[in-house]
């Protein structure tokens, strides 16, 4: 059923601010034989997505695109090989809105998204480089506290 | 091309051989029995020289005599050593709409001479090429020219392979940098990439060019500084390109000189007597290289968490309960269908109900059920666009409320367990370079000086590859510093030339040379990833067909690759990456090379031949025949040297698929391996007899025989 919305973002590019290209770069894997304790994330499309989460999790308010220089780092495509990513999206955007409705307007919620990605880009960099651990290990130690303390509440 | 007929004399155990090759389409394969050290190899070098000189020969051919070990100096002082190769090119040309085929035969023919006293001293080697016909043979310029357009010598080792150094492409014992390499090396010249590369290297100088004309618009400027730097750039990078070049393949120089003295080393403590040490060193490098794979897999899991969905779920757990609740009300309140459509339709085309009653049309109750079910399937369809998306969603999205509802965290258990193997694998592996290290101590104090010899050797070869390592990493940071400083400097020159009133023109002739540049790039990456991707596929299909036979393997190996970083890669179940060292019989780690040969040369739809020694190796039963046949359909010229193990078992391929079959003896086999004396020593003889046939030349001891002899 539905075939056509398997993935509403498929033509819809992501477009990141400038001053985060850098981390995407240092984070993300770009060959085979990069060091993964330095680079945790096999794509780039993974960072921005922890970002979303991290965001969502925290609460965090979607941050305005509009004030930055942006450019293209992931294209809408790439979610046509992970479909789990795209029904997450469909329901962090009626999560937060309340309005089932959103769900038929692609861009309304991948602008949510990747204000929610923008917001918690900072926090995670942050979890990577807070350590004393390559920034894999920072990362585990620092979603796992951010599980532990949530559930503790 | 196809090679018709080769002759050597005094090359080596060569003194005096002449051989043909089959050039028939049908029956393609060429089939030399020969025993071990009967010259399979020597042919191999042989041929090769022939071709390319020196540079085919083991070592680029320094230190490497030519001539036969026992030449005796009474005989001549100077040993004359002769190669010469017949071949023939096809040619096709379109004439009045038809294609038109020509085949010209060639002779190459190459000679050097050799001073057998002290030292080995060889004259460099001079070569001449004919062009045959009826009437003779007429010399041609430049014989160098044809072959690297035929037979291109970066191609030489997929033309030209020897079954074991073939294995050099997936072996572990290098340096993955220079595997990648090889293959990067073998792929890029198949396609002829040089001509895009020539291109670049043209425009390049064209952009050089225009920025000088940029620099004598803006004299004494601003302007002429940017240019003038940027001109100075462009000096640096070409010799940083160079430079770089140069380190790379000196790194895959030493890495090979290093992996040839481990493998000495190891000889040396046969020979020794160290035996047991032999075996301890052999095992904790395995050992090693296990738990570094493994080590490897443990961190591709760690960071396979940050992809994975357990996070997503975990981390959005709130958020999505909120949206699962509202899908829930929406599912209650009816407003959300059931996906029961294809059920229904279904019953309605089977005519029974799924109580089991009967849905037949012109039945009472049956029609009655089934405009009962009808009415059902039109309400779901009514459903509009939102209904679709939120059922699909609905539906698709249950798995995530699974996870959800679990309780406890899916992702900090998978994260307990990554620690776990790490920490447990990382502990391992320590332990075990612990114990290398305590068995490289004992060989450091063995007082064989022939070991220490070779060790200290390896050790210096070891520094100069790491050396090389070193100065390509210094060198590409260089490059890429380099590169950014290069576009902000031409950002700012194009502002100031758009400032000038001579300027637009320039600019507009420098964006045309960056706008070629970027098309040439492009086409050389496509072309690079297109073609990688075909070699990829056949050679995966050819790889399956080959060791499809063979259960063992059948089991494990799903199939094969070359990843975009020209890594040849074999996939077990679930994907998880094999290590052909390990996981892999010598059989398949054989077909997989073969493979790969015969995909690239088939891709790169140069007909050429495929002369390959002992293929057959450490292969036997049906995969043995497997890989022959899959061999022998995809070459256009098969020439394979096999021993008479090799040979058994595949008679009934080699009757129908060989041109030719002859057998080479080594008379020095006399009387250990061979039942007659040949009567002459020191070169290679050749006889008629084909894979099934003797001769009182060739007739040899039943190998049984010989090993028991061996062992008395």
């Amino acid at each position: 059923m539905a075939d056509r919305y398997f993935n509403p973002f498929q033509a819809i590019d992501i477009n990141v601010p400038v001053v985060f290209h850098e981390a995407f770069t240092r984070y993300c894997q770009r060959s085979a034989d990069a060091v993964i304790d330095q680079s945790p994330f096999p794509r780039m499309v993974d960072l921005w997505f922890l970002s979303v989460c991290v965001a969502t999790r925290m609460e965090l308010e979607p941050a305005d695109i509009a004030k930055y220089d942006t450019r293209k780092i992931i294209d809408g495509s790439i979610f046509g090989s992970d479909p789990w990513r795209v029904h997450t999206m469909m329901l962090i955007a009626i999560g937060r809105t309340g309005d089932v409705q959103i769900v038929s307007e692609p861009r309304k919620m991948m602008a949510l998204a990747n204000g929610l990605a923008v917001a918690g880009l900072p926090k995670v960099i942050e979890m990577l480089q807070e350590g004393d651990a390559e920034p894999i290990w920072n990362l585990s130690d620092a979603v796992d506290t951010l599980l532990r303390k949530e559930k503790a509440v | 091309m196809k090679l018709l007929r080769a002759e050597f004399h005094n090359f080596r155990l060569l003194r005096d051989l002449e051989l043909e090759f089959s050039s028939d389409p049908v029956r393609k394969l060429t089939v030399v029995r020969a025993a071990n050290e009967s010259g399979k190899t020597t042919i191999l070098h042989g041929l090769q020289w022939a071709l390319y000189g020196d540079a085919a020969l083991p070592g680029k051919g320094e230190g490497f005599r030519l001539h036969p070990i026992d030449w005796e100096a009474s005989e001549s002082k100077r040993v004359p050593i002769t190669a010469t190769v017949e071949f023939e090119l096809t040619t096709y040309r379109r004439t009045s709409g038809t294609m038109r085929e020509t085949r010209r035969r060639y002779r190459i023919v190459r000679s050097a001479f050799e001073d057998v006293d002290s030292q080995v001293r060889r004259s460099g080697s001079t070569v001449k090429l004919f062009a045959l016909n009826d009437s003779g043979a007429s010399p041609i310029d430049a014989p160098e020219a044809l072959i690297n357009d035929e037979l291109p010598p970066e191609l030489r080792e997929v033309f030209f392979t020897d079954g074991d150094r073939a294995l050099s492409f997936i072996e572990a014992d290098v340096a993955l940098s220079t595997k990648r390499e090889r293959v990067q090396r073998a792929i890029r010249s198949l396609l002829g990439l040089g001509v895009i590369d020539d291109a670049i290297k043209h425009v390049y100088k064209s952009a050089s060019e225009v920025n000088k004309k940029a620099k004598q618009v803006g004299s004494g400027s601003e302007l002429n500084k940017i240019a003038s730097r940027l001109e100075a750039m462009e000096d640096t990078r070409e010799k940083l390109d160079a430079d770089l070049e140069d380190a790379k393949q000196q790194f895959g120089a030493f890495d090979e000189k290093v992996e040839e003295l481990d493998r000495k080393i190891e000889a040396a403590l046969q020979k020794g007597d160290k035996e047991k040490l032999r075996k301890d060193l052999d095992h904790a490098k395995r050992e090693i290289k296990q738990l570094d794979d493994q080590l490897a897999a443990a961190n591709k899991e760690h960071s396979a968490l940050f992809r994975g969905r357990s996070i997503a779920t975990d981390l959005l757990a709130p958020v999505l309960g909120r949206a699962f609740e509202k899908l829930e009300e929406l599912h209650e309140q009816g407003k959300i269908p059931n996906t029961t459509i294809p059920v229904l339709q279904d019953r309605l085309a089977t005519e029974i109900c799924i109580c089991g009653e009967t849905l037949k049309a012109g039945d009472l109750g049956g029609d009655k059920r089934r405009a009962h079910i009808q009415k059902l399937i039109d309400d779901s369809q009514r459903a509009d666009e939102i209904q679709e998306i939120i059922t699909d969603l609905y539906y698709s999205a249950k798995p995530l409320q699974g996870e959800r509802d679990d309780g406890s965290s899916a992702w900090l258990e998978e994260y307990r367990k990554v620690v776990e193997r790490r920490d447990g694998i990382q502990a391992l592996r320590d332990e075990a370079g612990r114990k290398f290290r305590a068995l490289e101590l004992q060989l450091d104090s063995l007082p064989d000086t022939d070991i220490q010899g070779l060790r200290e050797t390896r050790r210096q070869y070891k520094d100069q590859r790491n050396r090389y390592l070193s100065n390509q990493s210094a060198l590409e940071t260089q490059l890429t510093g380099l590169r950014r400083e290069r576009e902000e400097r031409e950002a700012e020159r194009d502002r100031l030339l758009r400032e000038q009133k001579k300027g637009a023109r320039i600019l507009a002739e420098l964006e045309v040379t960056q706008d070629v540049m970027k098309v040439l790039q492009t086409a050389y990456k496509r072309i690079t990833n297109e073609e990688l991707q075909k070699v990829s596929e056949l050679m995966n299909s050819i790889f399956l067909e080959m060791i499809g036979a063979d259960p063992e393997q059948g089991a494990i190996i799903r199939r094969a690759e070359i990843s975009q970083e020209f890594d040849i890669i074999v996939y077990g179940p679930n994907d998880r990456t094999l290590n052909p060292d390990r996981d892999l019989n010598g059989a398949s780690r054989r077909a997989l090379t073969l493979a790969f040969i015969l995909a690239l040369t088939k891709v790169s739809e140069v007909e050429a031949p495929n002369v390959i020694d002992t293929p057959l190796g450490m292969t036997s039963g049906f995969v043995k025949r497997s890989i022959l046949r899959t061999a022998v359909r995809e070459s256009a010229q098969l020439i394979l040297f096999l021993t008479h193990d090799e040979i058994a078992g595949c008679e009934e391929i080699i009757d129908e698929a060989a041109g030719v079959v002859f057998t080479l003896t080594n008379p020095a086999h006399y009387p250990r391996m061979l039942v007659n004396d040949p009567g002459i020593r020191g070169k290679v003889l050749r006889c008629a007899c084909d894979h099934r046939g003797e001769c009182p030349l060739c007739m040899r001891h039943a190998d049984a025989q010989v090993e028991l002899e061996a062992a008395s």
